[in-house]
């Protein structure tokens, strides 16, 4: 178990180096010097040279132990991002962002992932009858229709007309109120594809031998699907589970730029609107690393479910 | 049919599957009885309908797109197609069991084999846990299983081919069915490991008194350990007859195409016979009698390709479907 | 053999390889015709096909200069926020324009931009994949570990990320501004779905007999993986096509709307944009028209994806 996990974390070490990299040539090489812009219009030469100072864009790009690659590495490495326009530390936004994102995602993934589950077991309970059918009729228009227009047509109806909810985030309301509709309108809009995921994992199970084995022994339907084609499912769920965490952590773009949720997408938001590069590289770097571990422990939850898979 | 030595008997079973493609008559007008404690065999090709007929026997022909479309299935004096669901689930795993072709894949791998036979055992007898645990152990002992203390607890992946076929009889036989279907269990085992599997169908039928009803493409396995056979082919049963007939006088030039086709032991200077052509395909089969394109003795008679023979009883006692068998037309007409 | 021996699930695969055998057809005919009896999957190949000839004829009517319906779109033709008449069946927008024309002209931005990006993305990514897969060794481990890398970033900020930086660069005296950087953006950071599936494809593919025939009398190997190996997994490069097609033109529509797309001419997202403002005051009809808009063609390549699958390759799922 111990070797194995070090072998997986060994391993991970390529990614990071890889993840870096491309930040790297995405952000600074490509990207360039933009000390100018940055400075804004009316800023002397010195504040020009000073901002050149601090981002290291009078170094050279590689090759040289005060290079910017080898100053990226150092410094993304141990999260230190720098800071944004405004000033403050890129690091500081993305801590303070963190958990209003996190109380309004969690709650959707949540929501989303125990209803569709159960919706799928149904769903596959009732194969090739009508409900089925017209369920994944649905299910694709359901991901059809774009994500901007649950979130404004959900906003305009349920909150402006009908008031319902309140419309936009401020802090006197209890999380409860602002993050209720926000809540809803992210598990309508992810029950669509995600439903249809998991019905088509339980019909892939429902197809094996083994549950042809376990109807001949004389079991229900309902405790061939629970017992038998649920576990063997986890499978695909967990990986589906375990790796859609990071994103988590990310918050929700476009939710949290319409309801002002001062959350990582609203951080997002502003730091494109700003064209603000280090914001979006810092987001990315913690992104990526974030994938990258949960991608280990989605590994290491396979061998609590699956016997087969043995870890030495 | 009905005599108290009759255990099961399939009449005009036909079973369809309606597909993209079209209907395919997988199984048509199949009738047959098994006697109590005597081994039937359900010879053929593959894709000729014969597992077809054995699941339309448990009712687990997949549904949608499968269903038996006519006949009964009487087994112990109970018309299983009338059976509600709760009833026939009764009957699976406890009256009647299955072993499959792929040991591999038929076993759950996320569970324990214990897990599994006590599921079966629990499900249609009341034991406590702890009783069923000891049954499950007991049974895989009588399967052959060494040390089956230990293998109880482990997981499907952990054995072998053979093991596992042997799990999956222990499976079947834990609630002592009276008849056993077991479909090709040997196809998927290496040589050595088929007889032994056999040998212990055998011993256990020996043991139990149940009834097997044997499913393969082997001949060769037939012969052996059958009492009686039905020999399919394209959907029909073409010959049924009991074993020692069969082998010693095929009727239907199917089942003559067939024994030739089998290595015999003092025969070895004569090359192998094969039936040319290839099984037709169940969406469109041809008219008239199945076989007749691949048939050395009508393939060019008008009545063959026009008019389709039914399984019927000639004069010497004995079950054919063909035109040129001895005795079928007269007893046609009359 | 097949699945009718063991009886349990009669898929189309058992049937369709049985019947290869007799009769010689191929997985395309055979494929094909199964496909056109599929009464929705037709239907949705229409309304694909309306939505492509729309782009054609907005892409004629701009290289000849007509002043022709969606090429008008600048054109004022009522009051501002006129509701939906019978003269402007979607109304007009903040300076009179009509919402139709624009939504019109819209398909021709969204439809440049999602076939673009799967230009690009196969273009990367069938490439890399076959030659992964053919080669092995040491060339595959550097792109197994290059898709790797980028599929482990975040996909939307790896999407905002190249949009970001792409724009307003200069390249080879091109500058990338408005949509160029957007599918191009799509294009570099969606390969990594296809390029997987042609490798794991392509390594299924190369020990079969016949590329082991191909090999035995002379074929090089580029031959091999060009007439031999790619042939027979087009199929899945047809199917992602379709099925990534929407993902091209959803992401086409938040980049519009995030402000990192098309400016000057109108599209999907960026009338979104425009609505995101005046919903609030009642004007709903941009928003509305944009929405149908994308929904019908999602819903069609959806389902028309989805059916090309199951027609196809059965057994091929979205990863």
């Amino acid at each position: 178990m111990i070797t194995y996990i070090i072998r997986r974390l060994l391993y991970t070490i390529p990614i990071v180096f890889g993840v870096l990299l491309i930040t790297f040539i995405l952000f600074i090489v490509v990207s360039g010097d933009t000390s100018v812009e940055e400075a804004g219009k009316s800023a002397s030469k010195e504040t020009i040279e000073e901002i050149r100072k601090e981002r290291g864009y009078d170094k050279p790009l590689f090759l040289s132990w005060d290079s910017q690659f080898i100053k990226h590495l150092k410094n993304t490495l141990v999260f230190d991002f720098g800071r944004a326009r405004d000033r403050e530390l890129i690091i500081d936004k993305i801590k303070r962002g963190a958990g209003p994102s996190l109380s309004l995602t969690i709650p959707m993934f949540l929501g989303t992932l125990i209803i569709s589950v159960s919706l799928a077991l149904v769903v596959a309970f009732l194969r090739g009858t009508i409900i089925d059918i017209l369920a994944v009729l649905l299910c694709v228009a359901g991901m059809s229709i774009p994500f901007l227009s649950f979130i404004l047509f959900g906003q305009y109806f349920l909150a402006f007309k009908w008031g319902l909810f309140p419309v936009f985030f401020s802090p006197d309301l209890t999380m409860v109120q602002y993050l209720a509709l926000p809540v809803l309108i992210g598990i309508a809009a992810g029950l669509g594809g995600n439903l249809r995921f998991y019905r088509t994992v339980m019909l892939d199970e429902m197809r094996s031998d083994y549950v042809r084995t376990a109807f001949a022994k004389g079991l229900s339907v309902r405790r061939v699907l629970f017992k038998h084609v649920l576990k063997n499912a986890m499978i695909p769920i967990i990986t589906r589970v375990v790796l859609a965490i990071p994103f988590l952590f990310l918050g929700s773009l476009l939710l949290e730029r319409f309801f002002g949720i001062p959350g990582l997408g609203y951080l997002m938001i502003e730091a494109i609107g700003a064209r603000d590069r280090y914001v979006i590289m810092a987001m990315t770097y913690i992104g990526a690393l974030l994938f990258v571990v949960f991608n280990l422990i989605t590994d290491i939850c396979y061998a609590f479910v699956d016997p087969r898979i043995s870890l030495e | 049919m009905n005599d108290n030595q009759t255990l099961l008997s399939v009449e005009n079973v036909s079973t369809h599957f309606f597909t993209e493609d079209g209907v395919a008559r997988a199984v048509q007008d199949v009738s047959f009885s098994i006697k109590k404690g005597k081994t039937f065999a359900l010879v053929g090709e593959s894709g000729c309908g014969k597992s077809v007929t054995a699941l339309s026997i448990m009712r687990l022909v997949s549904t949608p797109s499968g269903k038996i479309v006519g006949g009964n299935i009487v087994f112990e004096g109970r018309n299983l197609l009338e059976l509600s669901g709760k009833q026939i689930r009764q009957i699976r795993g406890n009256k009647i069991a299955m072993i499959f072709q792929e040991p591999m894949t038929s076993l759950n791998p996320v569970y324990t084999v214990g897990n599994q036979i006590v599921e079966a055992i629990r499900l249609h007898q009341k034991k406590s846990i702890k009783a069923a645990w000891a049954d499950a152990t007991e049974t895989l002992r009588k399967v052959g299983i060494a040390d089956p203390e230990q293998r109880v607890s482990e997981y499907p992946h952990q054995m072998s081919g053979g093991m596992r076929q042997r799990v999956m009889i222990a499976m079947a036989v834990s609630c002592e069915p009276t008849l056993l279907i077991a479909d090709e269990p040997t196809t998927a085992l290496d040589v050595t490991i088929q007889a032994q599997i056999l040998d212990l169908l055998d011993q256990l039928q020996e043991q139990n008194g149940m009834s097997i009803l044997l499913i393969t493409h082997d001949l060769g396995v037939v012969a052996e350990r059958a009492d009686n056979v039905a020999v399919m082919y394209a959907s029909r049963i073409v010959e049924v007859a009991d074993s020692r007939t069969l082998f010693a006088e095929p009727l239907h030039p199917y089942t003559q195409g067939l024994l030739k086709s089998l290595p015999r032991l003092g025969l070895s200077a004569k090359r192998l016979q094969t039936i040319s052509g290839t099984v037709p395909d169940p969406l469109h089969f041809p008219a008239g009698c199945k076989f007749h394109p691949r048939c050395c003795v009508g393939c060019s008679d008008k009545r063959c390709q026009t008019v389709e023979p039914k399984l019927r009883k000639v004069p010497s006692g004995r079950y054919v479907a063909c035109w040129y068998a001895p005795g079928y037309e007269k007893k046609c007409k009359t | 053999m097949l699945l009718l021996t063991r009886g349990f699930p009669l898929n189309e695969q058992g049937v369709k390889l049985k019947k290869e055998l007799p009769k010689g057809r191929g997985l395309w005919v055979d494929g094909l015709r199964r496909l056109r009896r599929r009464k929705l999957a037709m239907v949705s190949f229409g309304i694909i096909m309306v939505y492509l000839l729309l782009t054609g004829f907005v892409c004629v009517t701009e290289i000849f200069d007509w002043q022709v319906g969606p090429a008008r779109w600048d054109e004022k033709v009522g009051s501002e926020y006129e509701p939906p008449s019978a003269e402007n069946i979607f109304g007009t927008d903040f300076l009179g324009r009509s919402v139709f024309r624009k939504t019109l002209y819209g398909t021709k931005i969204s439809i440049t931009v999602a076939f673009w990006a799967s230009v690009i993305s196969l273009g990367i990514g069938v490439p890399l994949g076959a030659i992964a897969g053919y080669f092995r060794g040491v060339v595959d481990e550097i792109i197994v570990w290059l898709y790797t890398t980028l599929s482990s970033i975040p996909y939307i900020l790896l999407i905002l990320a190249f949009a970001l930086v792409l724009r307003g660069k200069t390249v080879f005296g091109y500058k990338l501004a408005g949509i160029t950087s957007v599918y191009l953006a799509i294009g570099f950071t969606s390969w990594v779905g296809i390029c997987r599936l042609i490798r794991g494809e392509v390594i299924k593919h190369k020990d079969r007999e016949y590329v082991l025939a191909a090999r035995s009398y002379g074929c090089g190997n580029s031959r091999i993986i060009l007439r031999y190996i790619i042939p027979n997994v087009f199929h899945i490069i047809i199917i992602n096509f379709s099925l990534s097609f929407v993902g091209f033109i959803q992401a086409e529509v938040i980049l519009s709307f995030l402000g990192l797309g098309e400016k000057t001419r109108p599209s999907w997202g960026a009338m979104i944009d425009a609505a995101r403002l005046d919903l609030p005051k009642g004007y709903w009809w941009e928003m509305t028209a944009a929405t149908i808009a994308i929904f019908f063609i999602s819903l069609a390549l959806n389902i028309f994806g989805d059916a090309l699958r199951d027609s196809l390759d059965p057994k091929l799922r979205i990863q």
